[in-house]
This record gives C-alpha cells, structure tokens and sequence, in this order.
C-alpha cells in the first residue's frame, strides 16, 4: 500500500488503489471518485510499473471538505504503481462505481 | 467547554468518560474503522440522521495520542453518542490491533453495567466482485442461538467463518456475559470507503430497530464521502493488514 497524499504543488490526488495477481495477469484498482472514463489515461512506464492519470468532473478544495487550515485545490488524480510482476505493454481498464479496474497481461 | 458532570467508569489504561446522563436498557450500535470503513460511515449517518447528542468518549493510553477538532472544540477520537433508545459508539481514528482486547473488554463490561438489551457492530465483508453487486448483502454473526428471530429478515445469518478485529472479540465477550450481541457485515470493498454498503447496512439497521432512517444522502454525497474517507481508509487498511485481516477469507479447517 502507498501513502495517501494531497500534492498541493501539482493539484493532485494520490488514489486509494490495490492489485493482485493471478496466473496470467496483475489487475489493479484505484478508486477514483468524482472521475468519468473519459478523462483517465492510462500509461505502461516499464516492465514493472504503471502510471495513472485522471482529471477530476469538478475542482475539489478543501474547503470544501470543511478544512480551513489547509489551503489546496485539486483537479486531478496521479499515482505511479509498481506492480509484483514483470508485464506487457498491453493494459485493459473498465471504470465501474467510480472504481477503475485494469488488467494487464504477465509477461512470460 | 464545560463538562457538566464525569464519571469514569474505569480500569487502569482504558477509561469511559461520561460527559452526560447515559440511560440504561439501550441498543449499543458500533461504528468503528474497519472493511471499506461501513460501519463509520453507517454509525456516523446514525448520529446525524437521529441527532444523537455526545455522551461520552474512551480515553486510554493504548490509543494514538490525539484530539480530533470539530467545528473549533478538541474530541476525542472515540466518542459515545445516544438519545433515550440508541447509543452509538464510533471511532475517527484507526485503532491498533493491539487495543482491541481491551476495548472489547472495556465496552462490554460497561454494556453490562449499562443493561445494554442488544449490541449492533457494523461492518464490512470484503467481496472480489463488489463492482458487479448492485444491493450489497448483510449477513450477521450472532453471539447465541434464538437471536436470529430478531434480524426481522435483514440478513443472512453466517454459520461458518473467521472474524478478525473488534467486532469478532466483542461478539464473543458478549455471549460470555450473555449480552446479545450481533455483527451485521455488508459486503463491501476491502480497502475503499463503500458508502453504498454502508446505506445497505443502516437498511438492515431500520427492520431490525423498526427505525426509518433515510440513507438518500448516503448514496446523494457517495463520491464526497468516499473522497474525505480516503486517508482514514488508508490509515485503517494499515491496520488491518497488521493483525492479518485478510485471515478471514480462510476457510476454517474444522466442522463446530
């Protein structure tokens, strides 16, 4: 698992996300609220990593969140994930209930 | 602030602070930070929807050194809500694994003491294909025979299985103090915040207490409420990984 991060610098979100594997391929989630399909990006970096890229529907502050402390605005998600396993380039995904669910091939 | 008046009902490193007159003969319904965080979100809707008034809190050594401010005023990150019929207890902060022998034997003893007539522990039970569940389903553990009758249908009651955490403990210390006692797990994401799971259980909540709350907003506020969960979740999927929650996708080896 992974820190939960708000990058203020970058107005973005670090996602909740998880993964596992089975024999022939890493499936990972990441949980994307305020999210449509339309605006994820998927990239392959390596043999072993993915990256994660989503523009939010709306701007979230934290503000709106009832933080007053804080100062950020966010209008993106952004996570790089390495996985367990060595995979293709090659990536499926499906966006359900606002959670993405992508599959990707194992090599050898 | 002012506490009108604090009794402490104590034991060395875990205290229940009473910060109000806390009736007997209640239902004791238990929020606290587990699978895809249904319970929180269930027992926090309870306190809002019914507008429980704050009657106390748990204070202990074992817990996280913290306060939690709520419009300007410093909690406790444990705290005890209740009207007349209903006391809610839930927690803001992902508790160790290693509290929770203590807490369960604290929050039982005090049950006893209160006459609590019946103890609810919400929460989740994480499914691989929770995205393709449309209602997600509550099933209950049970701390004795005969307790089925009053689930009034709201869930299927679970034979066989592991429960790790709180609620698994304070089943058990119920039925040795013969306290009835029921946990209600809706399935759910393991490590996301699953407010729709969490509207599924509190369904179940209102046939077995004959209650009416509304879980419109639940579902309305899903997205923003997954998001502000979001580090709770991540604080609370920590935990459970530390005391081997997935344990509980095991099957047990033996029959009875």
């Amino acid at each position: 698992m992974h820190a939960s991060g708000w990058n203020v610098a970058a107005a973005c979100i670090e996602p909740l996300y998880n993964m596992f594997m089975t024999a022939d391929e890493v499936v990972v989630t990441i949980d994307l609220p305020f999210v449509t399909a339309k605006k994820i990006r998927l990239r392959h970096l390596s043999s072993d990593a993915i990256e994660v890229y989503a523009e939010t529907s709306r701007m979230i502050s934290f503000k709106d969140l009832g933080i007053k402390h804080r100062h950020g605005e966010f209008t993106c998600y952004h996570a790089r994930i390495k996985v367990p396993a060595p995979i293709k380039r090659k990536m499926t995904s499906k966006l359900k209930r606002g959670v993405l669910e992508v599959h990707i091939e194992r090599l050898g | 602030m002012r506490v009108m008046s604090t009794r402490l009902f104590s034991d060395d490193g875990f205290r229940i602070l009473e910060t109000a007159d806390i009736p007997s003969d209640l239902v004791l319904i238990n929020g606290l930070p587990d699978v895809g965080l249904v319970g929180l979100l269930a027992a926090s809707h309870i306190v809002r929807a019914l507008r429980l008034e704050e009657v106390g809190a748990i204070a202990s050594v074992m817990l996280p050194p913290m306060i939690v401010l709520h419009g300007g005023v410093p909690k406790l990150p444990v705290r005890i809500f209740a009207n007349s019929s209903i006391a809610v207890l839930l927690s803001e902060t992902a508790l160790p694994g290693s509290f929770l022998r203590t807490l369960a034997d604290g929050v039982v003893d005090w049950s006893k003491k209160k006459k609590i007539q019946l103890m609810l522990s919400l929460g989740g039970m994480a499914v691989a294909n929770r995205q393709d569940i449309d209602v997600p389903k509550v099933f209950a553990a049970l701390s004795e025979k005969g307790l089925e009758k009053r689930l009034q249908g709201a869930a299927e009651v679970m034979e066989e299985g592991y429960i790790v955490g709180a609620y698994g403990l304070l089943l058990r210390k119920c039925a040795e103090e013969s306290i009835p006692a029921m946990a209600l797990l809706t399935q759910s994401y393991y490590d996301y915040p699953d407010p729709q799971a969490a509207a599924s259980s509190l369904n179940a909540v209102n046939k077995i207490l004959n209650l009416k709350i509304d879980v419109e907003e639940l579902l309305r506020k899903g997205e923003e409420i997954r998001l502000r969960s979001k580090d709770m979740m991540h604080r609370t999927h920590e935990e459970m990984q530390r005391m081997n929650k997935p344990h509980e996708f095991d099957l047990p080896p033996l029959y009875g």
